[in-house]
Order: C-alpha cells, then sequence, then structure tokens
C-alpha cells in the first residue's frame, strides 16, 4: 500500500534530525531574514510582493543556485536544505520569488544541462513554473509570474521554456504575491523536453514547487503561531493571562500540533522524493495538503486569539493570514492533492 | 535526516527472522481471537514464552534474565511484536515499572521482583487514576498509614488495567494530607495477593478489560515502599515522563516512528486498508466501484493523510494528534462503508467493515489513555509554547481533601 500499511514500512529509519551543515544552512538564513525582512519591509513590498533588492541579496547569499548542479554554477544542494531555506523565507513573509524560481531552474538544468542558465543561477532573470499543463487553458495565472522572463510549462508531451522581454502586469491579489497572467499558448519558446521525459520533469517541477511552498507555509504558520503566543502571554483578563485559560491555550496547542506534523511530513516528503521517489507517491501530495490545511486552521487561530485587533490590517498576524490562502492557492485546489493521495495508495488495490 | 529502509546485516537478519518465527508460532490465530474476546491486553503463555527468550527486558544481560540486545534489535523485537497483534498492555505496565524498582526498591525487593519480572512470572500494573479524579493523579486519596514495620493502605483505583494477572500494583497513596498536594505522596509496590485487595472487572465499548480495585485495609510491610515518604512524586516522574515521552531525548538509532501516538495508528491502517479494499473490489448496482467516485477518493485520502499526520507528528503532539486521525478517520471509514461497517468482524458479510467497526470503538479509549488528549494539551501549551500554567484552586494545594 505504497508504503503505509506493510511491515517494511516501519523497518525505516524515521530520523528527521539535521546534519550540522543543514543546521548551519537554515541558522544563516534565520538570520538574514531576521535582519533584513521585518514585517516593515513586507508591507513596503505590497501590493506587488517582490523586493528586488531583497532577492539579489539573497540571490549573493546563494540562494537562487544552491539547488542547481555544480556544472551549471550551483552547490548541488539536496531538495531538503532547499526546504529549509524556504522554511524561513515563510516565516519572514519574504517577498522573493524564491520557491518559483527554484523549481523551475532547478528542473531546467535537468531538461538542458549546461544551457540557458546563465541568468538564472544569478537570480538575474527570474523563472517561474506553469502549475496546470498550458493545454488546458492558453491563459493561466503563474505564481511569481509578475517578475518572470521566463515560464516553464507543459503543452501537450512538450515541456517548454516560454519567453518574454518583460514580464506581464502584475494583478492584484488576497496574498500580495506577485501573480500575472500569461498566455503560454503563444510567444517565443525553447523546446526543452518531449513526451514521457517531458512530463517526468514537470510532474518532479511542480512536486518541488508543492513541497517548498509547503516548507514555506509551515514557516509562516509557526511564526504566526509565536506572534499569537507573545499576545496571549502578555494580554490579560480578569486578573490572568489569556494564555492561561484554556479556551485560548489549547486552539494554539493544536496549532502547534499542527506545524510539527507538516514540518515533518514536509522534510520526509523531500527526503523521499529525492531518494526513493516510488515511496514518495502518496507523501508528498498529503504534506502539501497537510500543509495547506494546518496554515490555513493556524493563521486563523492565531488571528483571532488577538481579538478585533488580530482583525485590523495594522496586526502582523494579517499579513499571515492572508498569505496562508494566498500562497496554498497557487497550486490549486488542495482536495486535488488529497485525492491524488487515494490514487496513490488504490493503485496497490486494483 | 534519514528514511531510508534498514539495511540488515546477516546476524540482524537472522535475528528478524527469530521474532517472526516467535510471532507465527505463539500469537496464534487462537491468542488473537481469545484477545478479541478477553480484551486483557495479556496471554500467559505467550508472556511466559518472551520471558523464556529474555525479551520482556530485552536489553538486559542474560545474567539477569534479559537477551542483551543492542538498541536495533530491541526496536525491531518491538515492532515485529506489536505489528502480530501480539497483546502488550500488561507486559507495557510492567517494563514502566521497572525502572522505578531498579532505582528505588530496597535492595531484598528488587531481588525478590526484578528475576520475576525478567522470566515473565511476575507482572506489574499502575495504580495512579482514583474512580473521582480522572488524569489528575497527584489529588490521590487513597490512604496509606504507618503502623509499626508496616503501612495501612485504603482507597480505590480505577483503569488498573492487567491487575487480574499482576503480581505487584506500583500504587500512589497519600501519606500525608496537611502537606501541598505533589508532596504528601507515596509510592508503594503492593503484593496483589494481599488481604483486603479486591479485583473487580470493568468492560469498556473498546473491547478491553480493565479493573477497579479496592484496598480496605491492606498491611503491607514498608519494604514494599519505593522512595522516601512523602517524595511518592519523584518516584512517579520517571514512569510518567516516560509514558508521556517528556524530558527524554529518542534512542540514537530511530527505527519506527517517534510519534507517541504511533500504536494508536496501527487500528487506522488496518481499518483503512479494509476500506481501499472495499472501495476497489465492490461493485455497485451502477457497474461502478467506490473509488471510481472522486468523493469517494477524497473521503479516504483525507483519512491517509491525517493518518501519516498521526505517524509523523513528533512526540506527545503525535499522541494527540493521532488519537484524533483515528477517532475522526475511523469514524469517516463507517460512513463510506455504510451499514455493513456496523457488522461485527466475523458475521456474514463485514468483510468490509470488521476492522473499521473495531476501529471506532477502540478510537475513543486513546483520547483518555496515559492521561486525556487535553491533558497533553495543557502540557503542550505550557512545556512547549512556553503559556502561563492556569491558576486553578486545586493545582497546588489538595482542595478535595478538606471537605
Amino acid at each position: 500500500m505504497g508504503g503505509l500499511l506493510v511491515d517494511e514500512f516501519e523497518l525505516c529509519y524515521a530520523d528527521y534530525s539535521l546534519s550540522s551543515d543543514q543546521e548551519a544552512v537554515r541558522d544563516a538564513f534565520a538570520d538574514f531574514f531576521r535582519h533584513e525582512c521585518p514585517s516593515e519591509r513586507v508591507r513596503a513590498a505590497e501590493p506587488l510582493g517582490y523586493d528586488e533588492k531583497l532577492w539579489r541579496q539573497l540571490a549573493d547569499m546563494g540562494a537562487a543556485s544552491m539547488g542547481l548542479p555544480e556544472q551549471a554554477g550551483g552547490d548541488g544542494a539536496a531538495l531538503v536544505d532547499l526546504l529549509l531555506v524556504a522554511e524561513e523565507a515563510g516565516a519572514a513573509l519574504a517577498p522573493v520569488p524564491f520557491v518559483e524560481h527554484v523549481a523551475a531552474s532547478r528542473a531546467l538544468a535537468s531538461a538542458v544541462p549546461g544551457g540557458l542558465l546563465a541568468d538564472a543561477a544569478t537570480g538575474r532573470r527570474i523563472l517561474a513554473l506553469a502549475m496546470e499543463p498550458a493545454g488546458t487553458r492558453s491563459r493561466q495565472l503563474v505564481p511569481g509570474g509578475a517578475v518572470a522572463r521566463g515560464v516553464l510549462a507543459l503543452d501537450g508531451d512538450t515541456l517548454a521554456l516560454v519567453e518574454a522581454d518583460e514580464p506581464p502586469s502584475p494583478v492584484a491579489n488576497q496574498g500580495s504575491t506577485p501573480l500575472a497572467w500569461w498566455n503560454l499558448a503563444g510567444g517565443r519558446r525553447q523546446r526543452l523536453a518531449e513526451g514521457p521525459s517531458a512530463e517526468a520533469l514537470y510532474r518532479r517541477a511542480r512536486a518541488e514547487w508543492k513541497l517548498l511552498t509547503a516548507a514555506a507555509l509551515t514557516g509562516l504558520t509557526e511564526r504566526a503561531l509565536g506572534i499569537a503566543v507573545e499576545f496571549a502571554k502578555t494580554r490579560e483578563t480578569m486578573g490572568v493571562p489569556i494564555g492561561s485559560l484554556q479556551g485560548v491555550s489549547f486552539p494554539l496547542a493544536d496549532v502547534a500540533i499542527g506545524v510539527s506534523g507538516a514540518r515533518n511530513m514536509v522534510r520526509r516528503a523531500g527526503w523521499m522524493l529525492e531518494h526513493e521517489p516510488e515511496e514518495a507517491r502518496p507523501l508528498v501530495p498529503a504534506a502539501f495538503a497537510y500543509a495547506a490545511r494546518v496554515a490555513t486552521h493556524g493563521t486563523t487561530t492565531a488571528a483571532h486569539m488577538q481579538g478585533g485587533l488580530g482583525f485590523t490590517i495594522e496586526a502582523d498576524a494579517s499579513l499571515y493570514f492572508l498569505r496562508a490562502k494566498g500562497w496554498s492557492l497557487l497550486g490549486g485546489d488542495p482536495a486535488e492533492d488529497v485525492i491524488a493521495v487515494a490514487d496513490a495508495l488504490a493503485a496497490d488495490y486494483r | 535526516m534519514d528514511f531510508s529502509r534498514v539495511r540488515l546485516d546477516a546476524e540482524q537478519q537472522e535475528f528478524l527472522g527469530e521474532v517472526r518465527a516467535f510471532v507465527a508460532e505463539h500469537v496464534t490465530e487462537e491468542v488473537l481471537a481469545e484477545e478479541r474476546q478477553t480484551g486483557s491486553g495479556f496471554n500467559a503463555r505467550v508472556h511466559l514464552a518472551l520471558g523464556e527468550k529474555g525479551w520482556i527486558m530485552p536489553a538486559w544481560p542474560a545474567e539477569r534474565g534479559g537477551a542483551g540486545l543492542d538498541p536495533v534489535r530491541v526496536q525491531l523485537l518491538d515492532l515485529v511484536t506489536r505489528r502480530s497483534g501480539m497483546p502488550t498492555v500488561t507486559l507495557g505496565t510492567t517494563r514502566l515499572v521497572v525502572k522505578a524498582v531498579e532505582r528505588y526498591a530496597e535492595p531484598g525487593l528488587a531481588a525478590e521482583v526484578l528475576p520475576g519480572i525478567a522470566a515473565g512470572t511476575v507482572r506489574c500494573c499502575l495504580g495512579y487514576t482514583e474512580p473521582d479524579g480522572g488524569s489528575d493523579i497527584a489529588a490521590a486519596k487513597t490512604r496509606a498509614v504507618s503502623d509499626g514495620d508496616e503501612w495501612v493502605v485504603n482507597g480505590s483505583k480505577i483503569f488498573t488495567t492487567g491487575a487480574q494477572n499482576c503480581q505487584y500494583a506500583f500504587l500512589i497513596t497519600r501519606t500525608d494530607p496537611e502537606l501541598p498536594k505533589h508532596r504528601g505522596l507515596t509510592m508503594f509496590l503492593v503484593p496483589l495477593g494481599s488481604d483486603g485487595v479486591e479485583i473487580q472487572g470493568i468492560r469498556t465499548f473498546g473491547g478491553e478489560r480493565t479493573n477497579i480495585v479496592y484496598y480496605s485495609d491492606v498491611r503491607i510491610s514498608d519494604r514494599y515502599r519505593l522512595g522516601g515518604v512523602n517524595d511518592g512524586w519523584t518516584v512517579l516522574r520517571g514512569p510518567l515522563d516516560e509514558e508521556h515521552n517528556f524530558g527524554q531525548k529518542g534512542s540514537a538509532v530511530q527505527i519506527g516512528e517517534t510519534s507517541l501516538g504511533a500504536t494508536y495508528v496501527y487500528p487506522l491502517q488496518r481499518a483503512l486498508d479494509s476500506a481501499l479494499t472495499w472501495a476497489c473490489t465492490t461493485t455497485r448496482p451502477d457497474g461502478s466501484r467506490p473509488v471510481d467516485d472522486r468523493s469517494v477518493r477524497y473521503r479516504l485520502g483525507r483519512v491517509a493523510m491525517d493518518l501519516q499526520a498521526g505517524l509523523m507528528t513528533p512526540g506527545p503532539m503525535g499522541r494527540v494528534k493521532a488519537s484524533d486521525a483515528l477517532v475522526h478517520g475511523a469514524a469517516e471509514l463507517m460512513d463510506l462503508v455504510g451499514a455493513a461497517a456496523l457488522l461485527s468482524e466475523g458475521s456474514p458479510g463485514a468483510e468490509a467493515g470488521g476492522p473499521v467497526e473495531f476501529a471506532h470503538r477502540f478510537a475513543q479509549g486513546t483520547a483518555t489513555y496515559g492521561g486525556t488528549v487535553e491533558v497533553f494539551r495543557q502540557m503542550i501549551a505550557q512545556h512547549v509554547l512556553g503559556l502561563p500554567r492556569p491558576a486553578y484552586p486545586g493545582s497546588k494545594v489538595l482542595v478535595s481533601n478538606k471537605r
């Protein structure tokens, strides 16, 4: 049953610990975002949701290239390492197209080793990923599409890089992310792969986008929780901190339960996708759908625990709430991922 | 980070084979059927066979009655035996008591008890909860009064699961009602054969047998005391923290899941397996199968997603998540399978629903075992999130005793 029920599942290591190198990566990016990306900077980048200087600083730290192979100018970082960066970016609500660019440029590097990447590795040319096959609709909303000059799309059985000299106009949206409509049927394009390999590359890129987004959502939810916890420790009612009331502390504990589970699921799915992709089939969509649900529930709870104040746009909780759906829905209805979990499992029963 | 399959060396493979052979020989259909019937969480023949192997305290050296197993083998043993459906409740409570006995029992008592535990002839149950106390263990009112070299115990304990198969109860008593709540407690290892001990069975709708145990003027020698007088909370905290998985790191080699509720997920795995089989093999009047319906796949996927979250949520948080996943997942699978899910295992037509029907009943207890999910949410709020402890009148003082 896709690794869920068989005995062997449990004769696996379940080691979620980070290596000292991974801890160093996480800490370096956590430091960077803490210093460079306070909520004022997130607000200043609205409504587009893109801070070019921050993106350049991030690229200078190697974030745009670390996940690329060494021959393409990268560090050959594991997907799990990229998830750590995405989690920190998510916690800070960083207005940068890290997820889109990493997912698309890694696919491009796999499709065309050694070519097309020069400006992408430095982050100067931002790439994005069309989340639906281009054939289904000629025009689609592309996450990061308002800052990208290249979009990776699957059109029929062709994986293509659709290019533009300038990104199309941004469209205003709930999560203040750089969304734009791209016409993927026309335009200048380069064919990258055909047939089954095109589809496999595209599927992998989508899976990586989903896991990176899920990691960002986990970081986002944990930080929103942290804000609510601080509020609950200091805000008093009837002579006691509201955080001592179980009507407040239990919902917050449930968010902590969700965050800790989503984080483990996402990291494990990332590890599995790289090392044992067959086994990852039910886990990747489950991790994404779970992280999306935890983010919606967690940011709703975090905002609500601050009462009317959490509902105001001055409260940072509002920034988190609006991005929980604003990011998770860019990959489509999470119910499709839930169905994909069942599909992966049911395959073993037919 | 590592989730690879454990590559066992030839000797470990051989050991795995030995465990599987043990399970095949001892955890028979009869044993499983008997367990379904009695719900006692214990089978004497299996337990003694484990003892003969040195597998009750498997990490202990052979001279102490163990098998000298390394951590990998201990975990292999644990996984394979638990997966087989082997009754393990009394095995688990006995092991929880061992550390307190090793650390706090006077040498004569330790020598009397520990070899028997390893051999399987001595079993221990937990005398924590009282009929009107629930999960608030420190509110214990069962009294132990000193009388010369003896103690006289009076009171009652509920949910002393396995008492009918055990020789000792790890009992928390109140020895000084004047002291603050957590300070006036003393632990004893009470021989259940003592005069004045009465064990009455209680059945749960999850199919388990547990007990209420009455202690009426039970006289026990002071040598059965564990730790200092009025220092019982210190003695209890070790096993309790282990049960709650707070304040300790996982072992160096982690095979299997870190969720404290991982075992709660097993019945849900069996139920989901059964529901998937039903969905993929049943034909509806219009010729379609349930799995062809997207709404059915969505509901199965939701259960599977939460099941995985239950396995992967770490430590005490996983205990809450796993219980929630089982409670909600089993109810959902009942609805999905329909009326056939109501049929008891073994009844005609129950193939689709047997494990689902069981999971739905069994699930409810998992929200209470070892402290309710609310107790755990409170611990998570305080110890993980650092939220202030609620200020209730009885949290430090035993107010109820002043009635």
